[in-house]
């Protein structure tokens, strides 16, 4: 066996194709825990409401190649690091001669949730739950949504439709906490709200009730809440125990290099699973930064210089029903700050400086130059902006970028 | 592999390969007249940014490391394997805006209304882009990779000579980023 892929999320699909791409001549062994693997998770909240047809679910065709072997339904239990081999927990033992962790993560279920043995709480993660979902969604038509960060509010949104209620429930201040300004997050809640979702910040699931083996309500706060369905999107943490005993692990966290290599120079990582160890840690949890990291790791696994990682951004984007949303970072202390902001037609335009280059901000509601703006961040271009810049940004951040382009190159001719 | 590119020095920002992008490409009638009337509002796929002093046509490179590819998360954008241009399959895309997001040049354009990113795919099955077609000045030109350098070679030589380069310092010659 050449190379093992632990993990067929996004991330571990691309490290396979890479893999495959750049060694043609390896084989590749995906395994996962899951039966159905290929598939976009971004997708599933439009999955269960039946928005999304099956057939756009999935990205993968596993008639492709002879030479990429997938292993679904098969759970690891431990790594034979000495022996070279990844053992399951069904006894077999598969030998490699390069590994890539990309187990991706798994659900935070909060404790009263998790001691509840009713039926009608689930956690938004997998397809198999989705699936589950789908079907029990139109008998329990009250939906509480545990979590109001991006899964959360990407899930209450696909789910405002006339026939379902929902309320949306966040434990923090605010919306999105960790990713937009109490401004930005007060227009998201505000478009919400306008599609008839109930939205309750500063508290979180305090108690619930069950009839006859089914959810039937929750407490939230002093509230309580008819609720047949309880959809838990209170974010994931790595799904790193099975490494407990290989020593890859730094303080419970799989730590790799910028170019995803770990400790052990034939063993590799990529995904939600790792921490990039690189001026302080480094976690993005993003679909674009799996992708990436996916590939650099089957390219990086046999090669004898491997390449580093050179994106280093937390950016995220996405269509809340209407509302078009793009974080380029969350806000920092200390910060400058340059808003353009319309708050009676759902717009607002920030963006946090320091030391004239951007480091964070927001769009919502008109998203125009996101892109402009985040290779200016990523490439750490000093921006002179001001508040009305942010009106249409593309005529000075573009002229700012390519000034800045095309300078050196004309410098030299000259010389 | 052929693509479309710019002479900033002769683009006076008319706007004119937006209006005709637009209704070649986005509207259902096919002329200009009526399609200003359909709705939504068909959309043009390559846009005429910067100010009145320096305008700058941006359609999409096609990069050979293209961000959008990594970035889409649907599968939509692809790199058709004949041509070896970035394409969007329309009816994959969700409109979720993360190739508008990682696109460096601000090519991709959301297009809200019918919930699908819009970006240049040089007029693929056409005998000839629409808006190298329709550019008055020419300052839109069909060009292949290959020929580059010596178009761009012959290009900077001319600006050396003239001792303008200098001059126009703020008018990024856009063919210099296609590599």
């Amino acid at each position: 066996m050449d190379c093992v892929i632990i993990g067929a999320g996004v991330a571990g699909m691309q490290a396979a194709f890479s893999c495959r791409q750049h060694w043609p001549q390896k084989t590749v062994t995906l395994i996962d825990a899951e039966a159905e693997v290929g598939y976009f998770r971004t997708l599933l909240p439009q999955f269960m409401v039946r928005t999304l047809a099956q057939s756009k679910l999935f990205f993968w065709k596993p008639e492709n190649d002879p030479k990429l072997v997938v292993r679904s339904g098969l759970r690891v239990a431990s790594l034979d690091r000495s022996n070279q081999r990844v053992i399951l927990e069904n006894g077999e033992k598969t030998a490699y001669e390069r590994l890539i962790l990309a187990p991706g993560g798994r659900p935070i279920v909060p404790g009263i949730c998790a001691r509840s043995s009713c039926d009608g709480i689930f956690p938004i993660r997998n397809l198999a739950s989705a699936r589950v979902v789908q079907k029990w969604l139109p008998d329990h038509s009250h939906i509480v949504i545990l979590g109001g960060g991006l899964v959360g509010v990407k899930t209450a949104a696909h789910m405002a439709r006339p026939e379902l209620s929902v309320t949306l429930v966040e434990k923090e201040d605010q919306l999105l906490p960790q990713a937009l300004s109490p401004r930005a997050a007060a227009l998201v809640k505000a478009h919400l709200e306008r599609k008839n979702i109930r939205i309750i910040t500063g508290h979180s699931v305090e108690d619930i009730q069950v009839q006859g083996g089914e959810l039937k309500a929750v407490q939230v706060g002093a509230k309580g809440i008819p609720c047949g369905t309880l959809l838990v999107a209170a974010g994931s943490v790595p799904d790193v125990q099975f490494l407990k005993d290989s020593d890859l692990l730094v303080k419970g966290e799989l730590a790799v290099t910028p170019a995803l290599q770990t400790s052990d120079p034939h063993i590799f990582a990529a995904g939600d699973a790792v921490t990039i160890q690189r001026d302080g840690n480094f976690t993005p949890w993003t679909w674009p930064q799996a992708i990436t990291q996916g590939k650099l790791a089957g390219r990086n696994c046999y090669a004898k210089d491997p390449v580093q990682l050179n994106a280093f951004s937390r950016v995220n984007s996405m269509n809340l029903d209407g509302l078009s949303l793009v974080v380029l970072g969350a806000p920092v202390m200390g910060a400058e700050a340059v808003v353009y902001s319309r708050p009676g037609e759902g717009i607002c335009r920030e963006l946090f400086l320091k030391n004239g280059r951007i480091v964070g901000g927001a769009l919502v509601g008109d998203i125009s130059g996101a892109g402009v703006l985040h290779a200016a961040m990523n490439a750490g271009v000093e921006m002179d902006i001001t508040d009305e810049d942010l009106l249409k940004p593309m005529s000075r951040a573009l002229r700012q970028i390519s000034i800045r382009c095309s300078r050196p190159k004309r410098r030299a001719l000259f010389k | 592999m052929k693509v479309i590119g710019v002479h900033l020095d002769r683009c006076t920002g008319c706007k004119t390969c937006e209006l005709y992008c637009a209704t070649e490409r986005g509207s259902n009638s096919k002329f200009l007249l009526r399609s200003v009337q359909e709705a939504p509002l068909p959309q043009a796929r390559v846009r005429v940014e910067g100010c009145n002093q320096v305008p700058v046509t941006l359609q999409c490179r096609h990069c050979r490391q293209a961000p959008c590819l990594d970035a889409c998360l649907t599968g939509a954008l692809v790199r058709d394997p004949e041509t070896q241009m970035v394409v969007i399959h329309e009816n994959r895309c969700i409109g979720c805006w993360t190739c508008t997001l990682f696109c460096p040049y601000g090519a991709i354009y959301p297009w809200p209304q019918r919930g699908i990113a819009l970006k240049c795919d040089r007029c693929l099955y056409m005998e000839n882009p629409i808006c190298v077609d329709v550019c008055p000045t020419r300052a839109l030109e069909l060009v292949d990779v290959d020929e580059f350098e010596a178009l761009l070679h012959g290009k900077r030589a001319k600006l050396i000579q003239e001792g303008t380069a200098f001059k126009k310092d703020g008018k990024m010659l856009l063919l210099d980023l296609v590599k």
